[in-house]
């Protein structure tokens, strides 16, 4: 397996300055422009978080750690899934005249949306400072834990891609998976709300999200290390969906063209 | 003859499936699979046999439909032939000029779209860099470089990508009818700096409906017919050809 095989040098200087030129031209005309990108995710996290403090009748700030350590990702890895998908797609004002890799405007989203991810995960760190949370050596293993996030949300993406180039009604459905993905998984409500071995804990243990939500949980909230079955089960995850989705652009990449 | 093959075609067929609806969803083609739908398919090539070499000055004529737009965009491999074997020499520098401003996003500034597009064509930032003030220039873009092309006029649009597409060191240019832009004093510009670059070996591959300009221009001539390759050889012998076959077609619908 080469990486030429996949993608070409011009095709990847390409992408490398579309994605630098999109931010650019992003924040040009607003001086709110980086700022806002620093009050969304705020304002999402805060409200979130007094809600669900409420509903599940824990202490705020203790509440909103829990809840901000997996809610960062999640959304990050939701936003990767979603451009992805819609990137051939969108990109069909250049795929349908001039060659370029098909991976080009996946890749472009991916960098897009890592670079959103950057003023969130800056967000969420001074919202903890101001939980007063105590800081612990674990945070540390935070870029390694997006990792996993990452190659699964482009993997999964890649997957929509295909799907939604010949299909343009799979969109709402993969929203809704998503949006059951979410919340049946313990990024909203800690896992020791169930009883230890009733149905629901177990149901938990099949659940994806539990384990590459720990990457972040365990960590930030439990200030312990994600353990050795979260990292396997996690990457696998990711890998396993990076390879399909590779494979899956491979094989239909020719017939794009006639249904862009 | 012992130049450098370019691109080579061997038996190479496309078709297009003509589609009832503009969009494809899913509700649909488990629709057209439990009724036993077929698809009806238009064959846009055929057995297309084709070399070219390095240096040439080719024409593609046809009548409108007869598959050329289809020929070019397997040169540049923007369509995947159904059939047949296709093969393009990637170390060269391949500008297709299939319409003006293609990898032009509108968002972008010119000078930004410059460094977009250019780099599809295969050139590095440095090379872009290096010649950009004087694609500026040529574009007579000075005033405008910097605001984004969505501004632009088509007659500035098309000017800046005809700057581009040809300023840096384009070894191969795809051109599909896009003299018909711009003023008649940038025409002559345009058509100024073609045959300079002609002269010193540029290998191009024209697409028009004028048959007199091409007969002037190129060396070779590929007349292509519903998807197939009707004749290929010098330009007055084909262009003549083409053209009785006009007049008897003419003829015919007249009876």
């Amino acid at each position: 397996m080469i990486l030429s095989d996949y993608i070409d040098k011009r095709s990847l200087r390409f992408t490398w300055y579309y994605s630098l030129s999109q931010l650019k031209t992003k924040y040009r005309y607003t001086i709110l422009g980086y700022l806002w990108n620093f009050i969304e995710p705020a304002l999402y996290l805060v409200i979130l978080s007094l809600v669900f403090a409420v509903i599940n009748r824990m202490n705020i700030s203790d509440y909103a750690v829990f809840l901000f350590s997996a809610l960062v990702p999640w959304r990050y890895f939701e936003k990767v899934v979603n451009l992805v998908m819609e990137s051939l797609v969108n990109g069909e004002w250049l795929l349908k005249k001039m060659y370029v890799s098909p991976f080009a405007f996946p890749i472009n989203r991916l960098i897009n949306a890592s670079f959103e991810f950057l003023f969130s995960i800056i967000v969420a760190f001074i919202l903890f400072a101001f939980l007063k949370e105590n800081w612990t050596i674990h945070r540390a293993i935070i870029p390694l834990a997006i990792l996993p996030w990452a190659i699964f949300g482009f993997g999964l993406g890649l997957i929509c891609a295909v799907l939604y180039t010949f299909f343009r009604d799979i969109k709402p459905l993969v929203q809704m998976l998503l949006t059951l993905t979410f919340f049946t998984s313990p990024i909203l409500f800690n896992r020791s709300v169930f009883e230890p071995n009733s149905l629901q804990a177990r149901l938990m243990d099949y659940h994806p999200i539990t384990y590459l939500a720990a990457l972040f949980q365990k960590p930030v909230y439990e200030a312990i290390w994600p353990s050795q079955l979260d990292w396997t089960i996690s990457i696998t995850i990711a890998i396993a969906s990076l390879l399909f989705g590779v494979f899956l652009i491979k094989k239909y990449k020719s017939k794009f063209y006639y249904y862009l | 003859m012992n130049k450098n093959i370019l691109f080579s075609l061997e038996g190479v067929a496309v078709e297009f499936e003509r589609h009832y609806l503009s969009q494809r969803s899913l509700r649909e083609a488990v629709g057209r699979k439990l009724n036993g739908h077929k698809s009806e398919k238009i064959i846009a090539l055929n057995n297309i046999n084709l070399e070219i070499r390095e240096g040439e000055h080719i024409g593609i004529i046809g009548r409108n439909g007869a598959g050329k737009s289809t020929l070019l965009r397997v040169l540049t491999r923007v369509i995947t032939p159904a059939y047949g074997k296709v093969q393009v020499d990637d170390s060269k520098h391949i500008v297709p000029l299939l319409e003006l401003g293609i990898g032009f996003q509108p968002d972008l500034s010119g000078r930004e779209n410059c460094f977009v597009a250019g780099m599809l064509m295969g050139y590095t930032k440095k090379e872009i860099q290096e010649k950009i003030e004087s694609i500026i220039e040529f574009a007579e873009l000075k005033d405008f470089i910097d605001e984004p092309v969505k501004n632009y006029s088509s007659g500035m649009y098309a000017r800046l990508a005809f700057a581009l597409a040809t300023d840096i060191d384009p070894q191969v240019l795809l051109v599909d009818e896009v003299f018909g832009v711009g003023d008649e004093f940038f025409m002559k510009k345009c058509m100024a700096r073609m045959q300079h670059l002609m002269n010193r070996g540029l290998t191009t591959i024209f697409i028009s409906h004028n048959v007199d300009f091409l007969i002037n221009e190129c060396d070779r001539l590929i007349w292509i017919e519903n998807g197939e390759l009707m004749m290929d050889g010098i330009p007055s012998a084909v262009a003549s050809a083409y053209r009785n076959q006009d007049s008897q077609l003419r003829l015919v619908n007249a009876n």
